[in-house]
């Protein structure tokens, strides 16, 4: 299948669109959310190959969706959403991604950039000390299989209980930190095994602890809301469920694939693999894949834990802890209620390295967010900025409540190891005023900014479109990476 | 044996070849072991950990990608590499093997997933048998 410009459909400003004509197997329209040179960006992998396959999906409504950082995945782009009709549309596991609920939160502190800046180093080598990367060893903690029953079924929750965390963070976490429908028994011994001692481990490849300071406010009032100001130093964490979650999605996959031809599913890549959410087989996938999601944010509370706790070692028992502005899924799949053909209905939402961008009035959120919309934090690449945005109502009428998830590669692991000289990026980021403690020389090179695309092109994308407001810029101190 | 790694955006495309069926799942573990710890593989040919692995699948791609899938869980649950493959039984559907490895203190490379991506064991126009193989990175 190639696709050409002239297949490609501007239907208002910053959305493209492949009509359903284009490909017979369609069920829907393929949208792309972009500016012009993003387009022609994205058109250079075969992302746009792959967003028509996911229009295949059986049950799938609206349109499959692409946001301006996406690329080539393995089945399903990166940067993609699928919504399917509740309760019989596919669920498909890789739709949602072998890192399930791969994500971002935000920690502030009420320190300014000048009042660190002589700590940087020292707190940056810390932090690397006091967060493992979970490729050696493993963590601090060992489960018990009980207390792994428990993190898979309470999330974050789990943590708070146990001394790893604060009380008043779950209010500000995506679905508060727990998803209900989480079922231990359908995650497997394997599974359960690989994560025995991987809570409060960040990984490897494009995961990071970041210190970052915020540069500049777009929304007085929003940022107000969030708890940020000018000059505010700030803790980005991005991780998520671990070997746990890959060995969840791995068996899961493998299950579907042979299920499906029992429901008279064909798909056009094997890595889309899905049967109806309500089958048997779905809905095991989907009550793992919920405990998957747990384990996830119950490590992104334990990494916060050793952060604050590397934050006290650095600046004395009496510094003031980090709070959590919020923490958003970028890999998972939820069942929401949209418009559909012009009604509301129920709808099982895959976001595939996209965000939710839920606007102002959304019942989960904590009281002071509820006025200004949902959190939304975009990590760009090492070395550039990052951005906090806020969800508004247009990401419900254009993406079903979703936005992009970050800068989105366009180079790859090799050629970034060819064209970047890790040791002297590090230098140069140092002389940038940027701190960078990694497991490997290699791992700063493939994660090199010159890998990935501008992340305010992005952000000014989505931004512009109208499906979420631009609220701060954060700029990197310290990168502590896997 | 052939192993190649070819550019992906963001994660590993990884081509192997093989004069025989064996040579080439023998390949993609060889492969595999080398991105889990840098060139592990062509350092090592002596090894202290064993693992039997049965597996069945629906076809030949499948059946290659599952026991790939089946060694990458072990290595991250023993924390070892495995190099070396001796297949007890080997159709086209199903196959028992010992793989051989060895424990390591870390990897160089955290491997999410074996996918199905591309996949497709087929013999090329010498007739050897190849495929391409994507790992989530």
């Amino acid at each position: 299948m190639k696709i050409n410009k002239e297949d490609i459909h501007k239907i208002e400003n910053y959305l493209w669109e492949i009509p359903k004509t284009f490909h017979p197997k369609m069920r829907v329209p393929a949208r792309i959310l972009a500016s012009e040179p993003l387009l022609d960006a994205i058109m250079e992998d075969r992302s746009l190959v792959q967003l028509v396959n996911v229009a295949s999906l059986p049950g799938i409504k609206g349109a499959s969706l692409v946001m301006p950082d996406v690329h080539e995945g393995y089945g399903f782009p990166i940067g993609g959403v699928a919504a399917t009709l509740h309760p019989d549309g596919a669920i498909s596991p890789g739709g949602i991604g072998y890192d399930i609920n791969c994500g971002v939160r935000l920690l502030t502190s009420n320190q300014k950039i000048d009042e660190i800046k002589n700590k940087l180093e020292a707190l940056s080598k810390e932090m690397y000390a006091q967060i493992p990367s979970g490729m050696g060893k493993g963590g601090q903690i060992k489960l018990s299989a009980q207390e792994m029953e428990d993190v898979l079924l309470k999330g974050a929750k789990w943590a708070v209980e146990k001394g790893y965390g604060e009380v008043e963070d779950l209010a500000f976490m995506e679905s508060k930190g727990r998803l209900e429908n989480a079922d231990p028994s359908l995650v497997s011994d394997m599974a359960k095994k690989r994560g025995t001692d991987q809570l409060g481990t960040i990984g490897s490849g494009n995961h990071f602890v970041e210190v970052d300071y915020v540069e500049e406010i777009y929304e007085d009032d929003i940022a107000k809301a969030y708890g940020l100001y000018k000059g505010q130093v700030v803790v980005l964490i991005h991780t998520g469920s671990r070997g746990l979650g890959h060995q969840v999605a791995t068996d899961y996959i493998r299950q579907i694939m042979a299920a499906m031809p029992s429901y008279g599913i064909e798909v056009p890549d094997r890595e889309l693999a899905c049967v109806p959410f309500n089958s048997k087989e779905g809905q095991n996938y989907f009550k793992a894949m919920c405990a998957a999601a747990n384990y996830a944010w119950c490590n992104r509370e334990v990494i916060s834990w050793e952060v604050r706790t590397a934050w006290k070692n650095i600046f004395g028992p009496t510094v003031e802890p980090l709070k959590l502005m919020y923490d958003v899924a970028h890999n998972i799949a939820k069942v929401e209620t949209h418009s559909v053909d012009g009604e509301q209905a129920q709808v099982i939402v895959h976001r595939k390295g996209a965000t939710r961008a839920f606007g102002p009035g959304f019942e989960e959120l904590p009281e002071n967010y509820k006025p200004v919309g949902q959190p939304v934090i975009i990590p760009g690449s090492m070395g550039t900025c990052s951005y906090v945005l806020a969800g508004t109502a247009k990401s419900k009428e254009l993406t079903f409540g979703s936005c992009c998830h970050g800068a989105g590669r366009r180079l790859s692991r090799t050629a970034a190891k060819k064209q970047v000289n890790a040791p002297v990026l590090k230098e140069k980021l140092r002389e940038k005023g940027i701190y960078v403690e990694a497991g490997s020389f290699k791992g700063i090179a493939e994660e090199a900014p010159i890998a990935y695309k501008d992340v305010n092109m992005v952000v000014d994308t989505v931004s512009d479109s109208g499906i979420a407001k631009k609220v701060a810029k954060l700029r990197p101190l310290a990168v502590i990476k896997g | 044996m052939k192993i190649e790694y070819l550019p992906h955006t963001a994660d590993i495309r990884m081509k192997i070849g093989g004069s025989d069926l064996e040579e080439l799942f023998q390949a993609g573990v060889k492969g595999m072991g080398n991105i889990l710890r840098d060139d592990f593989c062509d350092k090592h040919d002596s090894f202290d950990q064993q693992s039997k692995i049965e597996i069945g699948a629906s076809d030949l791609t499948c059946l290659l990608i599952d026991f790939l899938s089946e060694i990458l869980s072990i290595s991250y649950a023993e924390k070892s590499v495995f190099c070396k493959v001796d297949f007890i039984a080997f159709t086209p559907l199903k196959l028992i093997a010992n793989i051989y490895g060895r424990q390591i203190r870390g990897f160089d490379e955290e491997i999410k997933a074996v996918t199905y991506h591309e996949a497709n064991v087929n013999r090329d126009n010498n007739g050897q048998w190849e495929t391409m193989v994507i790992f989530d990175i």
